[in-house]
């Protein structure tokens, strides 16, 4: 019997130790397989022998184990790291690359390294500050509005719930929604004649804009087609944030006569801030990527009204074609954006998670 | 609280839900009016409702456009969930130099415009002939839905006991298999919501499907705006081909929607 396990024993051990270690190692396995027939008897049936041993002896063959894990394991993750390397860095590298030159894809001759003159170029050009300045106004107001209106719902329905499941249900559907769709449903609902939006304004009085053609109401337009998509997000953070808090130190609050206003502004609002600040930053975040509802609801128009930096790159590359120049504005874009996002993380309390 | 409290409450939650709702369900009923109908104001509640919106869209290209986002959408999750569960796997069982980078990574290629990739994309696919092909989206999908499908399951991965693998180690299973027989199984939940989600990111691509489609693989939400364009704004259509796009998203996502926040901050938040 002992001759029989000998070889089976060995098989796992002899990777990682040294003939000396490797015969002490056996012979203790052996002593152990012994004393211990009902374990050892246990093993044989329909075993693969490479791996079988008693639980007993698990201790000894640990560090080959770990090793195989950790060889197993980067063949698990190379892949995936070489796939990531190509289709993000590389890509990256060659936006870098390409607006160091004055391509122009309707004549790919055009293609000479020009240094950093399309950078300077972006710092003159007062299409780009424009485009700018729309970005801030879109980004600010849709943010705001999201966390007030997100906030204050969750306020409303926390500790309703019954309906909570519902309301949850229901209000992911703006936010999953495909982008196109959002902005085709906002652009009938800003379409005259046809607008339900339209008729109600009228029935109730107010004035019935334009909304998608007239230049002081197409960003709001916009504006109004973001925060119905994505206030639901900063509601549904704040609502699992308000219903994590404990309940003891409100009720205790109130109990020294303190009233509902003073124990929200100084219990339950420091004790979600940090959920609020990470629902504000990503939505920041995201505020940048409005492309579809620009795209459909505008085309940018009218003039230049709704034209966000993303949005005027895409026409000085794709309408215009010069892609040398759109890459400069992306990269400028793209570093600023990194750069903000990442401070407004750290800001927000929210750590990267970096080891 | 008292009973008419109640009340109030309930009738102002399902008012909230109600509009919040609104604008989705104002264009699915659109969707069934014949065109005379559907500029009716007030808008008629009772209408005799009619399929020929769908029937139209279907005979024309939208039927294949269907079919690209199909096929592209499941393609992509396929080959993302190959690469990035085992990844993950790896990512949550050991720790390695430099794990950190992959969450850092994965923010940033979440932050960056699409238009940072569609750029760079765009001119290689000229040169590889991969403009207007499925293969093409497939491969440009992963910029956004490995580093998602990495740290989705990692975190799925965290959250399994690890005492079950080593007692398989023990009894003699190898790491693959303990990795394919133990965990995987386990993290069924995990891996359906993981792919619900990246099939949902790349279902709903607008910009690179504008962007690297001409005429053969253009995709649903691109073809929308096609025929928006060449067929002079038949908003019936329009609306019934925005309802069949959005129809599957909306059942699939109400499946994950316990995941959703967390699969949103992906990259951020901590387990």
């Amino acid at each position: 019997m002992t001759a029989r396990w000998f070889p089976t024993i060995l098989g796992p051990i002899r990777q990682t130790r040294g003939l000396a270690g490797e015969v002490t190692d056996a012979m203790a396995l052996t002593t152990q397989v012994s004393k211990e027939p009902a374990s050892a008897s246990i093993a044989p049936a329909g075993r693969t022998a490479r791996g079988v041993w008693p639980v007993s002896v698990a201790r000894p063959t640990r560090p080959s184990w770990n090793r195989a894990r950790q060889r197993v394991f980067l063949v698990f993750l190379g892949p995936s790291l070489l796939v990531l390397f190509v289709v993000t860095l590389l890509p990256l590298t060659f936006l870098l690359a390409t607006s160091l030159t004055s391509l122009d894809i309707s004549n790919p001759a055009s293609r000479r390294w020009i240094g950093l003159t399309n950078y300077r170029e972006v710092t003159r050009d007062a299409r780009f500050w424009n485009s700018v300045w729309i970005q801030a106004q879109l980004s600010f107001w849709t943010v705001s509005l999201q966390v007030v209106i997100g906030f204050a719902i969750a306020l409303l329905l926390n500790g309703r719930l019954r309906l909570l499941g519902l309301v949850r249900a229901t209000f992911i559907v703006p936010m999953v929604l495909p982008p196109v769709v959002v902005a085709l449903i906002w652009k009938v609902l800003f379409t005259p004649d046809i607008s339900v939006l339209d008729w109600s304004l009228g029935l109730l009085g107010l004035p019935q804009p334009a909304w998608l053609v007239d230049p002081s109401f197409a960003l709001w337009a916009i504006i109004i087609a973001d925060v119905w998509e994505w206030f639901p997000f900063v509601m549904l953070m704040l609502l699992a944030a308000l219903q994590m808090l404990p309940q003891e130190p409100l009720e205790a609050a109130r109990l020294d006569g303190a009233s509902r206003w003073q124990g929200f502004r100084h219990i339950t609002l420091p004790l979600v801030k940090p959920a609020l600040l990470v629902a504000a930053v990503f939505r920041l975040i995201d505020s940048v990527k409005a492309f579809p509802h620009i795209f459909i609801m505008t085309g940018g128009g009218p003039g230049t009204a709704t034209e966000v930096t993303n949005f005027y790159a895409y026409l000085e590359g794709f309408s215009y074609t010069y892609v040398g120049y759109a890459s400069a504005i992306i990269v400028v874009m793209l570093a600023v954006t990194l750069l903000m996002s990442l401070v407004a993380l750290r800001l927000a309390g929210w750590e990267v998670e970096v080891e | 609280m008292s009973s008419s409290r109640r009340g109030w409450t309930i009738s102002g939650t399902v008012l909230l839900v109600f509009l919040v709702l609104f604008p989705a369900l104002f264009i699915v009923q659109m969707s069934f009016k014949s065109g005379l109908d559907a500029f009716q104001m007030p808008p008629t509640l009772v209408f005799r409702p009619t399929l020929e919106n769908y029937v139209d869209v279907l005979q024309g290209k939208f039927l294949r456009a269907l079919a690209n986002s199909t096929v592209t959408a499941t393609a992509a999750t396929v080959l993302a969930l190959a690469l990035g569960v085992p990844a993950a796997y790896a990512l949550s069982r050991t720790r390695f130099r430099g794990a950190g980078l992959v969450s850092l990574w994965t923010l940033s290629t979440r932050m960056a415009p699409a238009i940072a990739f569609g750029i760079p994309f765009f001119l290689i696919y000229k040169d590889l002939d991969l403009i207007d092909t499925r293969l093409g989206l497939v491969i440009i999908y992963l910029t956004f839905n490995l580093s998602l499908v990495i740290w989705m399951m990692r975190a799925f991965f965290d959250g399994l006991p690890r005492s079950l693998e080593e007692a398989a180690y023990i009894d003699g299973a190898g790491v693959v298999r303990a990795f394919a027989a133990i965990a995987l199984p386990l993290s069924a939940p995990g891996l359906a919501t993981t792919a619900i989600f990246t099939f949902l990111l790349s279902w709903n691509d607008f910009f690179y499907s504008l962007l690297l489609t001409r005429s053969e693989a253009v995709t649903a939400p691109v073809a929308i705006v096609n025929f928006m364009n060449y067929e002079s704004w038949e908003w019936g259509k329009v609306a019934a081909a925005a309802t069949m796009i959005m129809l599957p998203v909306v059942a699939l996502s109400v499946l994950v929607r316990r995941y959703l926040v967390r699969g949103l901050t992906a990259g951020a938040l901590k387990g």
